[in-house]
């Protein structure tokens, strides 16, 4: 706290220092030793202390991409930063430093214990992804209100918390507070919250917490409605049917049409367009379903695939390991018999024989990939069909109900286009006699009006109806380019890893072979 | 039998002799063929000697019932012979124990026995069949001239087919089955109980096992085997030849097994399709039986109806019914449809009584009836139609030891084919023998091949031991809750470091011990449900040297040398595939050590390390820590060697720490086993057994604390008993001289005791009144105190005032109610002792002459 920037020296974390203290902390003795001719890579360490050395900044510190403890108490930092790569931390000390605000942590989801004591923190906050949170030190800070305290209920694996010397700790109700609002506490202040204490608080603060408790309740509830909705929504989209079970199409064809809603006060106007309503609605739920029966087809497909593709994949790999363990077994401590032996040329026999053998193997297993290959691409180009077939049926049948919903708007039209004429000519007549409102009534000018004004309407329903056809095509056609796609990456994949494999396998065998040759001469 | 031996071996004496001094051959032979040997016949059970005296009355004579029901009978079998005079005479009423003709349907005696194992009809079956000792009938072609009652059958346990029959038949209905004695024709081997050519059912192996449901599915996707490039006919006729060769031997087998089929032929019977037997039939219906079927009650076997060993029917009844078979057993039983409603195929006795399937009447059928008399007969039945007497027979009654017992004496055996089974009852051996199989190789039964035992209320759990004649092999099976969870025990001697196989619960043990078989080299551990997935440990040893077996006096020291232990280990699916071992090996003789680790998904090669321990120092004097070639490496998918030396060297003494642990635990493995065989050792000797706390019979303990308690509970009584009062005691004492009374004295001993009960009755009544008074002088006093302090009174007092109040009106009232009653009851009491007193026996006869 009272530490005077002249007299003492803010230090930077650099290489030198780093290195120098994992050395220290770093393996000893003959393992160091062993250590130390090698030289430790950052990326291995697990564990850091970096106590007492005046840093002022935290750095350099993104190489530690491992460290599940850093210590960086007893210095002179005052912000927390440049943590975000050591995701794996789960002690982080902080403690005795000049921190102000709790901030920079998101990034440390492992994080069980956290210790900034002694800093001049007066909120408690931005810690929200530390779900794993255990031991929680802020002690000797700046905090004032006991509300803040309530922010740690959603720690649900707080066990530990030390809040001493704070100033809210001189408030009279502070050990209730905190046992009533943390009910999982098990040690506070170092000291172990008793039975008694927490039954007393609970009888006190039961409003209080009744009222939290719903809340967090709702909001729970809330977040899992939402999550099914959304579940739900996924599931159609992936289908491509979303929004199809219900009348959203036909509103939305409404919805920017501003010609249709001065158009609804026309005589005759509301019966019409109930019963189209009702029947486009008909149609998008029978094109609803049927897109659902189709995400199941297609998704039973690719599983029926995905199974028969993992059982041949598994009986190749069966038939690779036997082919492999019948050649280990059988030249099995051949390579010391060969050393041992007395006869050069026996021995030279031996090894010209392990080495064909070698060759052989090499040859049978890349010939099984040879055969694996040709299987899987006959049963590829299979499935591809099956797949280009299911989905041009379902983009047949779309587009069928599509024109259907087209032939409704057609009708539709025509009748409105009657009505509206009709109500023209009475209005040129001046027959009409019911009350329109007056923007409506200035479309009946004249015929071109009202006919371009009908026409518009039309023209964007159908526009909505084709971009939503569209868009099913599109999606449908795209999903089968991927799953083909990745069908074919997975297999390319698969095949060059195998093939790698084998070969090295054999470089392996074959340097084994060679290096016993290389002694020969020389013993 | 022993005279004859004694006489063959005389003989070969003899025959030494007879070769010098020939004309005495022929005179020892005239001696010898005069010796006769007769073999004592098996002791026969003399049936006339039944006791009858103590049978109820219910035996001796016919109730009125009963003798309409021996007229109807009559009746019918006069009816019977006259239509079909070609057939044998029918069982009907036979004699009883006590020389009474009863009525076979009277004789069966529905009973239910509180037995859970009689409850369904193999148990029924099993247990006639243990429990009565089989005697053949006199004449093998006719039934028995007498049928005894069930319950004398169960008396002295044994009887022939009709007895064993009507006793099955009588529990089978007793637990609701639709069961039928049947009286007709079977084969020499049923008839006799002739077991030898049957295959014992312990023997037979369940088939089921066998079935394998190889299901190919043909999926959408499954991909096409290769192309098979050999020549279609060079395939053509390797399989031809190999068909050859295939019907070339079985041809050879089956005339193998046709001949050891002739062999194993019995002789042909002259009294076949004649010889009388009777067994039960229990009709499909009742209690979810699904088909109908016969049992033999000496085998307790079940056939099916169409079995060929039964060769004919001739009748069957049960309890309320009995019905003449009607149809042609030209075919055996093959051919017999029961339908016993049907009066055609079925001639019934009684009408009325309930007719099991019954069938509608069919108006054309009895139309078509040829046989006139067939219907006069019905219509007699028809005005005569009664019901069935109830059963002469007392209930059945077998008690708990008595069905424990089971077989007469405890013991039966029965011979198989190749095979001979023996059945004790539970704790009848001491070493808890229950149950014998012995196989033979041959038909004589003279070569063991195998003997297998099964033991019952051991206290080392042994539950089964299986003796392997050839091999010398001994499996013993156990219960479990043995020591250290053994669940089963194979070897050939109890020495240790012998070939011995062990099985253990690895639900009950910590380390998960499954199975572990060891012979002198080699050691192999099963492990299962391991939380470090180890379940292959395999250990070989090495030959002892031979300064190690001078120091036999340090058992630990003489411990066989490893050589190799070997691990193997499921997948841990938290680590990656290259990281989680798959097997190590630990070659200590070579001091290496070698790790192979998992596959990855989709690879064939799984990576490989291995450990080199060099010695420590290098021809530098330096001290060598770790170098490269100290650990050989194949990494699979990534060729780079990414491993730091300092990791493997973590590693290796990681592992070295480890070899050292296993040396420990393979010690541990072989002092667990000398263990077992200690324990096993000392519990073979002890053959203890353990008796059921709920076994009231033997459960020594419970009984002393039950007799104990009984006999306390008699003291109590007694006691009670004694302490029963003597109101004349005091006044006989205060008489003095009590051993002869003068009547007058008398007379004085009873007024004395009467006055002194007058006072004490009285003395009751003036306490009662005394505790009244004082309650109401008290209350009284109360009251003025309360009138007088009334203004200066709280509430508390006031309150505490009338508490009192209420509580002493309460204890007047009772009090009077108590002087009221005892007023009632006095002079009653006091008439009451007078009486009392006129009757002891002391003062009666004085008082006697008084009055």
């Amino acid at each position: 706290m009272n530490r005077i920037y002249d007299t003492i020296e803010p230090n930077v974390i650099d290489q030198e220092m780093l290195q120098k203290a994992v050395e220290e902390q770093g393996p000893q003795e003959e393992a160091g030793q062993l250590a130390k001719r090698e030289g430790i890579d950052f990326k291995d360490v697990t564990e850091l202390q970096l106590d007492f050395r005046n840093i002022l900044k935290i750095d350099n510190l993104w190489q530690f991409a491992n460290l599940t403890k850093l210590q960086l108490d007893n210095n002179i930092i005052e912000k927390i930063e440049a943590l975000d790569s050591l995701v794996h931390l789960v002690w982080l000390d902080l403690s005795f430093n000049n921190i102000e605000t709790i901030e920079g942590l998101h990034a440390l989801v492992k994080l069980q214990d956290l210790s900034l004591y002694n800093n001049r923190i007066s909120k408690i906050e931005n810690m929200d992804t530390l779900q794993e949170l255990q031991i929680f030190s802020i002690g000797n800070n700046n905090l004032t209100s006991l509300e803040n305290v309530v922010y740690l209920r959603k720690f649900s694996k707080l066990r530990t918390l030390n809040l001493a010397g704070n100033p809210l700790c001189d408030n009279e109700q502070y050990s209730m507070f905190i046992a009533a609002h943390l009910p999982d506490l098990v040690y506070l202040d170092f000291r172990l919250v008793d039975e008694n204490t927490r039954e007393l608080a609970e009888i006190k603060y039961q409003y209080a917490i009744d009222e939290l408790k719903q809340g967090e309740a709702q909001a729970l509830a809330k977040l899992e409605e939402e999550q099914a909705k959304q579940k739900e929504l996924d599931y159609h989209k992936a289908a491509y049917v979303e929004y199809l079970n219900g009348p959203f199409l036909f509103e939305s064809m409404y919805a920017e049409d501003a010609e249709a809603n001065k158009l609804a006060y026309l005589p005759g106007m509301p019966d019409l367009l109930e019963t189209y309503r009702n029947k486009f609605e008909s149609v998008c739920e029978k094109l609803f379903a049927y897109g659902l029966e189709q995400y199941e087809k297609r998704q039973a497909e690719v599983s029926t695939f995905y199974k028969c593709l993992q059982e041949a994949l598994a009986a190749n790999q069966e038939q690779g390991r036997k082919i492999i363990l019948d050649f280990e077994n059988q030249n099995v401590g051949l390579l010391e018999v060969v050393q041992d032996m007395s006869s050069f040329d026996m021995a030279e026999t031996k090894l010209a024989k392990y080495n064909n053998d070698i060759t052989q193997l090499s040859d049978t297993l890349m010939m099984l990939e040879m055969q694996t290959v040709d299987q899987l691409e006959e049963i590829i180009k299979d499935f591809e069909r099956n797949i280009a077939d299911l989905v041009s049926t379902f983009i047949e049948n779309v587009q069928g109900m599509m024109a259907q919903c087209r032939d409704l708007e057609n009708h539709h039209h025509e009748k409105l286009l009657e009505i509206s004429i009709n109500t023209l000519e009475k209005i040129v007549k001046s027959e009409f006699e019911e009350e329109i409102p007056d923007d409506v009534r200035m479309l009946f000018v004249d015929k071109d009006t009202i006919v371009n004004a009908v026409n518009a309407s039309h023209d964007i329903h159908l526009l909505k109806i084709d971009n939503r056809e569209d868009d099913i095509i599109t999606k449908a056609n795209s999903w089968q380019a991927v799953v083909i796609e990745e069908v074919h990456k997975n297999e390319i994949a698969r095949n060059r890893s195998r093939v790698k494999e084998i070969n090295q396998y054999i470089d392996h065998l074959q340097e084994e072979l060679d290096n016993l040759e290389s002694l020969e001469p020389v013993e | 039998m022993e005279a004859l031996r004694e006489n063959e071996a005389e003989e070969k004496e003899e025959e030494k002799k007879a070769f010098k001094i020939g004309d005495e051959l022929q005179d020892l032979e005239e001696k010898l063929s005069k010796i006769q040997v007769h073999i004592p016949n098996i002791h026969e059970f003399d049936w006339s000697s039944v006791d009858t005296s103590q049978l109820p009355a219910s035996y001796k004579i016919n109730s009125a019932k009963e003798k309409m029901m021996l007229h109807i009978a009559a009746n019918f079998r006069r009816q019977y012979t006259h239509l079909c005079p070609d057939r044998k005479e029918l069982f009907l009423h036979p004699l009883n124990e006590c020389g009474v003709e009863k009525f076979v349907s009277t004789t069966v005696r529905p009973t239910l026995l509180p037995y859970p194992e009689l409850y369904n009809w193999d148990g029924c079956a099993r247990f006639v069949s243990d429990y009565l000792t089989m005697e053949p009938l006199p004449n093998p072609i006719e039934p028995p001239s007498s049928l005894f009652s069930p319950t004398t059958i169960v008396k002295y346990q044994r009887g022939n087919c009709f007895d064993f029959s009507m006793l099955l038949c009588s529990l089978l209905i007793g637990v609701g089955y639709d069961a039928y004695c049947v009286y007709g024709y079977a084969t020499r081997e049923i008839c006799m109980m002739d077991e030898t050519r049957e295959v014992c059912p312990l023997l037979k192996k369940s088939k089921e096992a066998q079935k394998e449901t190889v299901k190919e599915k043909t999926e959408k996707y499954a991909v096409k085997p290769p192309r098979d490039l050999r020549s279609k006919f060079e395939l053509q006729q390797a399989a031809k030849k190999e068909a050859e060769i295939q019907v070339a031997k079985q041809k050879k087998q089956e005339e193998e097994e046709e001949r050891i089929m002739e062999a194993e032929k019995p002789k042909p019977d002259s009294l076949y399709g004649l010889r009388v037997h009777a067994w039960v039939l229990v009709l499909s219906g009742k209690r979810e039986v699904p088909e109908s079927f016969f049992i033999d009650p000496f085998t307790a076997k079940s056939y099916s109806t169409t079995d060929g060993h039964f060769l004919g029917i001739e009748a069957l009844w049960n309890h309320v019914n009995y019905w003449v078979n009607m149809q042609s057993c030209l075919n055996g039983c093959k051919d017999l449809i029961f339908d016993l409603g049907n009066p055609l195929r079925w001639e019934f006795m009684l009408l009325g009584a309930d007719k099991p399937l019954l069938l509608l009447p069919n108006e054309e059928e009895e139309e078509e009836l040829a046989d006139e008399d067939l219907d006069t007969l019905d219509k007699e039945e028809e005005e005569k139609g009664s019901d069935m007497p109830p059963s002469w027979v007392d209930p059945i009654q077998i008690s708990l030891k008595e069905f424990e017992t089971r077989c007469p004496q405890g013991k039966k055996v029965i011979h198989y084919k190749k095979a001979k089974l023996e059945k004790w009852a539970p704790y009848l051996n001491s070493n808890g023998l229950v149950e014998r199989l012995t196989v033979f190789e041959d038909q004589d039964c003279t070569k063991v091949l195998e003997v297998t035992q099964w033991f019952k209320n051991r206290e080392d759990l042994l539950e089964m031991r299986q003796v392997n004649k050839i091999t010398e092999v001994t499996t013993e099976y156990f219960g479990p809750g043995h020591a250290l969870g053994l669940k089963a025990h194979v070897y050939k001697s109890m020495n240790p470091e012998t070939e011995r196989t062990m099985e253990f619960y690895n639900e009950t043990r910590v380390d998960g011990l499954r199975k572990r078989v060891e012979n002198a080299h080699e050691m192999t551990e099963y492990f299962a449900g391991r939380s470090d997935f180890l379940y292959y440990r395999h250990t070989n040893f090495g030959k002892r040297t031979k300064r190690a077996q001078i120091l036999v006096a340090n058992p630990d020291a003489n411990a066989r040398p490893i050589m190799q232990i070997k691990e193997c280990f499921h997948r841990n699916l938290e680590k990656p595939a290259n990281e989680d071992v798959a097997e190590r090996i630990f070659m200590i003789s070579e001091e290496r050590i070698l790790l192979t680790y998992h596959l990855q998904e989709n690879y064939i090669t799984a990576s490989k390390r291995e450990f080199i321990k060099r010695a420590d120092v290098d021809n530098k004097g330096n001290k060598i820590i770790m170098t490269p070639d100290m650990c050989l490496n194949y990494q699979v998918g990534s060729s780079q060697e990414d491993k730091k030396l300092i990791h493997l060297y973590k590693m290796m003494l990681k592992l070295m720490e480890e070899e050292k642990r296993l040396k420990h635990q393979v010690w541990e493995s072989g002092t667990e086993v000398l263990e077992i065989l200690k324990i096993r050792e000392e519990e073979e000797g002890a053959s203890k057994l353990t008796v059921s706390i709920y076994d009231t019979e033997r459960n020594e303990k419970g009984k002393k604390q039950r007799e104990a308690m009984e006999r306390q509970m008699q003291e109590e009584r007694q006691r009670q008993d004694e302490q029963d009062l003597d109101y004349l005691a005091p006044f006989i004492i205060q008489m003095g001289n009590t051993e002869k009374m003068t009547k007058w004295q008398a007379l004085r001993l009873k007024e004395d005791c009467l006055t002194d009960f007058k006072y004490r009755l009285i003395d009751k009544a003036n306490i009662i009144q005394l505790r009244f008074e004082k309650e109401t002088q008290e209350l009284q006093k109360k009251q003025q105190w309360y009138q007088q302090n009334q203004l200066s009174m709280t509430v508390e007092d006031e309150e505490a005032y009338i508490a009192y109040c209420s509580d002493a009106m309460f204890r007047i009232r009772i009090l009077e109610m108590r002087l009221s009653r005892h007023k009632e009851t006095a002079p009653q009491k006091y008439i009451a002792l007078e009486e009392k007193l006129c009757k002891d026996p002391r003062l009666s006869e004085y008082l006697k002459l008084y009055a």
